[in-house]
């Protein structure tokens, strides 16, 4: 065949994907843009507004209260689940009795849907009679109200977010077994320590799988939506409020569809500007093996 | 001759598209009797009040041979509906809630419907169905917030069960009286709480004389005196009952609320502000429960027994633009205000009537035991609405943080008064909107 008959061919065939993808992102992207710039309710026509939104974004407190929420919540996450993740692969790296087991019990979560995780725990973190607060009590510890708190919901949500790790901990686990065994070998038999070992040969060896881990856990957590939504509706005193709660409210709920996409371009400006930064940070930290792939 | 596999492959396909492409019925007419027009009804209800909704519904379809109404049950309608209706594709009918009106009625998302007899509805009714002068919903059932008491618990302190607190004052000793508190000193009963249920901080200022907007001249006024006045006694019952503590004890309640395990059905708030809803609650869930009911309690400079103050809303039925049946619907919905069918409705909802006109024996064989303390609140010269403006939601969600940290001991004036900045902005831009659309015509 052709290249030119193969390229239709392949077009052909992928053919519902590209209609798709032009049908229900490309263009409602590209829309997106133009009622940025405008005053948009779905019914009447959007009426152009120049740069008012942008304008309004800046002086808006919700906002700033919603990107600085959105940031803590992103840094923190990204950092605890990194760490968890990475810890947990080592330890299921260690030949343990019941280790499949345990592998199996890390994932279950990433497969339970988002808003069940959240109602389970919403009972576990009740202040009066929830688990974890009888618990602590047991140990003479008075456990904080965790997510009726303005001081305390921000953190809760992060620590809850640390235990959905099971798809890092899989890309870690994937990465740990490509550390030549020949060189952890040659360390240990030098004297080095195991701390030295993870530090100099594990981590620098997985530094690709710990970049992509971290690249997608903060796109993940930029966009966090149903997790504060189910447990805090954004609450107390806004101290959960997320940037993609904030566009969802005035799109849906206020009917202010042209700021609420200013508001998602504004978001997504960021997650692009983050993502480029990391990517360029682990370009020049992240160790690559050259020909591994043979 | 074998068939060859490209053959096979259009074949299939050519299978699939003209069963996908088959006109069908939607799974949701597949009950509509044979030659009736078939209504797409959005309806927010579920459960008790969901069921009576039905038997209205199925009231109208007996009735008659050429409509067939099937009402669907879904959440958070205003804006689905909205999507719905921009999208092109919206039900025959939406219930909606009435603060939903002038938000949809100046996007001009429903039909108008100028047939309705202002005379029917009182004064405060007529006014949740228009905007700008103009009827666009019909009304379904309406609600006032009124103070629910606990007999025994007034009784145990040495209140008289017959007459519960109507003034401020009145109502924060007898709270004082009220309160228990475990041997750790945390909250194990309150008398009353302005946070219990968290539904709706905005409603403070009512018991000071004030109001949160001016609808004339569309001016945000949660920072005047009486606002503030309102939020400060809400920051001294937090601050009585321990902020934090009282904080944490009210959310606590979050997701129990009208349940068997509610605050008040399970008595640990004696006195609560809720609507007629708690009548039905009460007789399935704690049906041993004695309480009473009486207007909210406001300040002695507002207190006036002939006009009692409270909120009133309404659920509302409307007729989004685009839909398929507007006639069929109309229809449908002149049924749902005859005086009868309202009756029907508000009764299997413990409501009181939102119509002049009532069967005789309204009150007498209505399942609420004080639904007249709900129908005075409707029919009084006081009884007031929530902000007639499309601003109204975003507004209103600025004011719950705000009530939020004014309960952790913020200053409620500079809270109230940020809030009504911003909220004020969002007022003025909406209005410019609408006022340059107009003009672009």
């Amino acid at each position: 065949m052709s290249a030119r008959g193969e390229l239709r061919t392949g077009l052909v065939w992928t053919a519902p994907f590209w209609i798709g993808f032009a049908l229900f992102t490309a263009v409602p992207v590209a829309l997106s843009i133009r009622y940025g710039f405008t005053q948009y309710d779905l019914i009447e026509d959007p009426l152009p507004v120049g740069g008012a939104n942008y304008a309004e974004i800046a002086h808006d407190p919700v906002f700033w209260t919603a990107l600085r929420n959105t940031g803590i919540f992103a840094a923190c996450s990204v950092t605890l689940n990194t760490v968890v993740a990475l810890a947990l692969a080592l330890l299921l790296e260690q030949k343990l009795r019941g280790r499949e087991l345990v592998r199996a019990l890390v994932f279950a979560p990433t497969l339970v849907p988002i808003s069940a995780v959240a109602v389970g725990w919403l009972w576990l973190l009740k202040r009066d009679d929830g688990l974890v607060n009888t618990a602590l009590g047991a140990l003479g510890v008075a456990g904080p109200d965790w997510l009726g708190d303005a001081d305390w919901a921000l953190a809760t949500l992060v620590l809850m977010s640390g235990w959905i790790v099971g798809a890092q901990v899989m890309v870690f686990t994937a990465a740990l077994r490509d550390v030549p065994k020949s060189l952890l070998e040659a360390a240990a038999v030098d004297g080095a320590t195991a701390w030295s070992r993870l530090w100099r040969i594990t981590l620098p060896t997985i530094s690709p799988a710990v970049a992509f881990n971290v690249i997608v856990s903060a796109i993940w957590a930029l966009q966090v939506f149903a997790l504060p939504l189910i447990m805090t509706r954004g609450g107390p005193q806004n101290s959960t409020l997320v940037l993609s709660m904030y566009v969802y409210q005035n799109a849906f709920q206020y009917g202010r569809m042209g700021y609420a996409s200013a508001l998602a371009w504004i978001q997504f400006a960021l997650t692009c500007a983050l993502t480029i930064a990391a990517v360029r940070f682990a370009r020049r930290r992240v160790h690559t093996r050259v020909g591994a792939a043979g | 001759m074998l068939i060859s596999r490209r053959n096979l492959g259009i074949g299939l396909g050519a299978v699939a598209a003209g069963y996908a492409l088959w006109p069908r019925r939607a799974r949701w007419e597949q009950d509509v009797p044979a030659g009736r027009v078939a209504l797409r009804y959005w309806e927010k209800w579920t459960g008790e009040e969901g069921a009576a909704m039905q038997r209205v519904v199925d009231r109208f379809n007996a009735s008659q041979d050429r409509i067939f109404v099937v009402r669907l049950p879904v959440a958070e309608t205003y804006s689905k509906a909205m999507v719905a209706i921009g999208g092109g594709d919206p039900p025959d009918l939406v219930g909606l809630f009435s603060w939903n009106v002038p938000y949809f009625a100046q996007s001009g998302a429903l039909l108008p419907l100028d047939g309705l007899d202002q005379a029917a509805y009182p004064r405060a009714i007529w006014e949740l169905l228009c905007h700008e002068g103009r009827a666009w919903v019909g009304v379904n059932t309406c609600y006032s917030l009124a103070l629910y008491s606990n007999r025994a618990h007034l009784a145990e302190v040495g209140a008289d069960p017959e007459r519960p607190p109507r003034t401020l004052t009145e109502l924060d000793a007898v709270a004082e009286r009220l309160v228990r508190r475990d041997a750790r000193g945390r909250l194990e009963r309150a008398g009353f709480l302005q946070a219990v249920p968290n539904w709706w901080p905005y409603l403070w200022p009512l018991a000071t004389g004030g109001r949160l907007f001016d609808d004339a001249t569309h001016r945000v006024t949660c920072d005047t005196d009486a606002c503030v006045a309102a939020y400060e006694w809400v920051s001294a019952t937090a601050q009585r009952h321990g902020r934090l503590d009282s904080q944490g004890f009210a959310r606590g309640f979050d997701r129990s609320n009208l349940s068997a395990a509610d605050p008040f059905l399970s008595g640990q708030v004696s006195m609560i502000v809720q609507g007629p809803w708690m009548a039905n609650v009460a007789r399935s869930k704690a049906p041993d429960v004695d309480y009473v009911v009486s207007p909210m309690p406001v300040a002695e400079s507002v207190y006036d027994p002939e006009r009692p103050q409270g909120l009133l809303e309404a659920d509302v039925i409307g007729i989004p633009r685009g839909c398929p049946h507007p006639e069929e619907a109309l229809e449908f919905l002149a049924f749902t205000q005859r005086p009868d069918v309202q009756a029907q409705l508000c009764s299997d909802h413990c409501k009181p009537s939102p119509l002049v006109e009532r069967p005789a024996d309204f009150e007498a064989n209505h399942p609420n035991p004080y639904v007249d303390v709900h129908e005075r609140i409707v029919r009084s010269p006081a009884a007031a609405v929530l902000p007639r403006h499309r601003a109204w939601k975003s507004y209103s969600d600025l004011l719950v943080p705000a009530f939020e940290r004014i309960w952790t001991g913020a200053d409620p004036r500079t809270e109230l008064a940020g809030v009504a900045a911003r909220a004020q902005g969002l007022v003025d831009r909406s209005d410019a909107a609408h006022r340059a659309r107009e003009a672009r015509g």
